[in-house]
């Protein structure tokens, strides 16, 4: 029988895979009863989360869902205290902490166990299964701009001084804004110390902001200007709150940030978990996310209504979003915390 | 009297503090000793100082130190100066109206420290009511007020204030009118009788306040974070930074014991300095103040209107922001800190009467609350005997123990179980979180009850004794029932702690157990609906009510004289 290229292509990666299927343990089936533990943020994703992914997975297998709601930090903290045995089963975390999760040894790597990773931006494979790409930007209110922003260097503008809430610490906002005036002014990400010295330039801050929720109070009450923020919610704040606030699209792009979903190491429920994670990469789920609270998709087998073009990233900008390298950064992160204490916020 | 009886009676409180409390205080000496941070590593490993070089030769963590302890020290100040008035009304109120009086201090207790610090928000804010009062009379906002020290200061007054109060109002509710009236015999006008009488004889309730107030506001990191606006640090900040965000637990640990060096240090100082204006509780003998009769008349002149005037201020901390949480809890707003009144609605009602948003999360606080009340009461009670009836050698040193909870920053506590957690997964959740609580609740409980204990009658056991009663019908009969109200003030405080406790807690929670104050918290990190204000309006017009029919049916006046 003749066997052109694709398929000679396709045996050989069936026959390289073959292996890892063998030594990939054998999971048990889910059972009714189950229950799958899953940490995961309060308030407006807790809710889709319910709606559109626990009621599948509880008339498929008559399984229990339990939540463990709560910010990235105690979870992760929980995380790494119960390294090997986990009471979570699912952890949502954010770019870095997942794939420092990943190289700790306390979450498991993206794995084409769940079916619909094949359909994964590669950018959401690292540290887990990326479920939503929510861009990082400045934010501003533009009755207060004397033009649009259009670049990151717009921040040293001087009608921006004193008006300015940065971000907290080296969170995935506060990494954004360090990281992308890096990039604007050009310096290699082993130069921190020069990053530090360029943004004190824009001290006195109006306030460091430590939520987004706090964002948009200072925002409101006029206290600040102008800051690093999610694209996401800033545009539901925009669109529900206020109408003055604008979201920039800098020349330099906007920073990759991740929702990322992470089966732990040590599951006992790892079917269970995987049906979780795929569920969730769905393009119904996907389209909640994206409708609900403007969170862009992961995988690219999802059709973006007309509605929300130019509010989500879709396939044709996926590439636009600027990533960093997080492992240098996770290396090097209780030293720039330090410094980011005593210099910039301090 | 018989020398074992004192050890024996201290040792169930001292048995559950070593398990539940010294285990994790080892485990942070033991990380805080730590020469490098390793998540995985072996908590024991050779000792170094490192740590703590590092912070007391780093100007950023020394000026961290000064700044946590000014905040604390204007924190205590103020709610001295606020809550003491507020304490001598309470004290003075007819019994008939005295326990819906307590509901000024009781129910912002019951209510979440991340509610009220939204309240603060509420109030402060430039479109808040204070901006919008002062707008009646054409006065410009202030858009300085939120964001900065002084908002914490506030927020932080308003949440500690209570505990003030609870302990100025046993002395100074204890006060015999007998010494008034000898005092006005003698020719004491009212301000002088104040100024020899009333004051001197408050201080050990302020010295206890002050103590309590400071130590739970130098480890307090919430309201900071939320009202700060990043400009205010604190230890609390710093401690759950290293822990959680750089996963630090060995400098986290190391700071952890700055900081109880810190609370430790401040016990010891201000007992020292107030108790030389006590001299006279050591039986020492001690001339009365000696008050120059221009201040008497000064008292006597403006005491009252600045009296009032700083009740009318502590009651307005305590109840405004309360009441900007209920009116919130109507307003169509996506979001919990959204000031300015929008529109009315009632939807964050019908996701918490109708939909349950909250409702596991209630129960959970609920269950959790009421068991670790009554395992903290019976602990405490056996103590309370042996630190008021049955002195013994090691007392001192045993009290330093059970009092220590309150000085190590509850998140430490945290950071040491979070290295447990291996060995306490075997025991279930809800006994883990039940013995953390607990250890938080016990010091404010052995303090009560001990004092409840040591104001017992003996006479009366005396005289129940010699009439054939056996020492077992003496204490059902006539000790316990003295006791009740003291128990019932303890049990009610230690539930409203344990009801509102967050910082462990949040630790700590699973699946099945996340409590209503960790839910609203973790909901305030992201984003907070107005459905929070909704279930604290509720639990405001629920405690209220039972309040007003517990006075009516129920002598509540003996319940608040402890």
């Amino acid at each position: 029988m003749a066997m052109n290229r694709r398929q000679f292509t396709g045996l050989m990666a069936a026959g390289l895979a073959a292996p890892a299927s063998i030594i990939r343990p054998a999971y048990a089936q889910p059972k009714p009863g189950d229950e799958l533990v899953v940490g995961i943020w309060g308030g407006a994703q807790e809710k889709i989360v319910k709606k559109h992914i626990e009621p599948q997975l509880v008339e498929k297998y008559g399984c229990k869902v339990s939540y463990v709601l709560g910010g990235t930090g105690e979870r992760r903290a929980r995380a790494y205290a119960e390294r090997g045995r986990p009471s979570f089963d699912v952890l949502y975390l954010n770019i870095y902490e997942s794939r420092q999760a990943v190289a700790d040894g306390v979450t498991q790597p993206a794995s084409p166990a769940v079916p619909n990773y094949e359909y994964l931006y590669p950018l959401a494979r690292k540290g887990g299964y990326g479920v939503a790409f929510n861009p990082c930007t400045i934010v501003y209110d533009k009755t207060a701009a004397s033009a649009p922003i259009t670049s990151w260097k717009d921040m040293w503008n001087p009608e921006w001084k004193g008006r300015i809430a940065w971000p907290n610490g080296l969170g995935a906002e506060g990494i954004s804004a360090l990281m992308m005036t890096a990039k604007a002014w050009g310096y290699g990400i082993d130069e921190f110390d020069k990053v530090v010295e360029k943004v004190k330039e824009l001290k006195p801050f109006a306030g460091i902001q430590g939520s987004q929720a706090q964002l948009f109070d200072m925002l409101d009450q006029n206290v600040a200007d102008l800051s690093v923020e999610f694209a996401s919610f800033t545009r539901m704040y925009a669109e529900s709150r206020n109408p003055n606030c604008a979201i920039a699209t800098p020349v330099e792009g906007q920073a990759v940030t991740m929702n990322v979903a992470c089966i732990t190491e040590g599951t006992r429920n790892q079917k269970l978990a995987e049906e979780w994670v795929n569920l969730h990469l769905s393009p119904e789920t996907m389209l909640a996310y994206a409708n609900e609270i403007y969170y862009s998709p992961t995988v690219n087998n999802v059709e973006i209504p007309p509605e929300l073009q130019g509010k989500v990233i879709t396939s044709g900008n996926v590439d636009s979003l600027v990533d960093f390298d997080w492992d240098y950064i996770n290396a090097h992160r209780a030293e720039w915390q330090a410094k980011y204490d005593r210099e910039i916020a301090g | 009297m018989k020398r074992w009886i004192g050890p024996v009676l201290s040792f169930p409180v001292t048995a559950w503090l070593l398990l539940a409390f010294a285990a994790p205080m080892i485990v942070v000496v033991l990380l805080s000793l730590h020469e490098y941070p390793s998540p995985f590593g072996p908590v024991i490993q050779s000792p170094s100082l490192v740590q703590f070089i590092k912070i007391l030769t780093d100007p950023f963590y020394l000026s961290v130190i000064a700044e946590t302890v000014l905040l604390g020290l204007a924190v205590t100040a103020i709610s001295a100066l606020l809550g003491y008035p507020l304490a001598y009304w309470l004290a003075r109120m007819p019994s008939k109206w005295r326990a819906l009086s307590f509901a000024v201090i009781l129910i912002p207790l019951l209510t979440n420290v991340v509610v009220r610090s939204l309240g603060i928000m509420l109030l402060l804010s430039p479109q808040g009511l204070i901006n919008t009062f002062t707008g009646w009379f054409g006065i410009p906002p202030v858009e300085t007020m939120l964001f900065n020290h002084g908002a914490v200061i506030i927020a932080l007054a308003q949440v500690f204030m209570p505990f003030m109060v609870l302990a100025l109002y046993d002395n100074l509710q204890n006060t015999s009118p007998r010494i008034h009236e000898a005092a006005e015999s003698l020719g004491a006008s009212p301000g002088m009788r104040f100024l020899t009488v009333d004051f001197p004889m408050s201080l050990p309730g302020l010295r206890s306040g002050v103590i309590v107030v400071f130590l739970m506001a130098t480890t307090s990191y919430v309201s900071a974070t939320l009202l700060g606006g990043g400009k205010v640090w604190t230890m609390g900040m710093l401690v759950l930074n290293e822990a959680i965000s750089n996963l630090n637990a060995t400098m986290a640990s190391a700071l952890s014991l700055v900081m109880t060096a810190v609370g430790l240090g401040f016990i010891a100082l201000a007992t020292l300095w107030l108790n030389r204006f006590m001299r006279w509780r050591q039986g020492v003998p001690s001339s009365p103040w000696t008050i120059p009769a221009w201040v008497a008349t000064l008292v006597d002149t403006v005491g009252a209107p600045i009296r009032y005037l700083l009740l009318f201020c502590s009651i307005g901390l305590l109840i405004l922001p309360l009441v900007l949480v209920m009116v919130q809890s109507f307003n169509d707003v996506p979001l919990a800190t959204a000031a300015g009144f929008r529109g009315f609605t009632l939807e964050w009602y019908r996701r918490v009467l109708i939909e349950g948003d909250y409702t596991s999360n209630f129960m959970v606080s609920v269950k959790l609350a009421l068991v670790a009340v009554a395992i903290a009461v019976t602990l405490a009670m056996p103590a309370a005997f042996a630190l008021a009836r049955y002195p013994f050698r090691m007392r001192p040193l045993l009290l330093a123990f059970w009092m220590l909870p309150l000085s190590l920053p509850g998140v430490a506590i945290a950071v040491g179980m979070l290295k447990l957690l291996q060995v306490y997964l075997i025991i279930p959740p809800f006994a883990g979180l039940v013995s953390i609580h607990v250890v938080v609740i016990l010091p404010f409980i052995i303090t009560l009850l001990t004092t409840s204990a040591m104001s017992l009658d003996r006479s009366l056991e005396e005289a129940a004794a010699s009439l054939g009663a056996n020492r077992i019908r003496c204490f059902l009969l006539v000790t316990l029932p003295g006791m009740a109200p003291g128990i019932f003030a303890a049990a009610l405080v230690g539930f409203l702690m344990s009801f509102g406790e967050v910082t462990v807690t949040s630790f700590l929670t699973t699946a099945r157990l996340t409590t209503l104050p960790v839910r609203i918290y973790s909901e305030a990190t992201f984003a907070l609906e107005p459905t929070a204000h909704a279930i604290s309006a509720l639990l405001i017009v629920v405690t209220t009510v039972a309040l007003a029919l517990l006075g009516k049916f129920v002598r509540l006046d003996r319940l608040y004289s402890r």
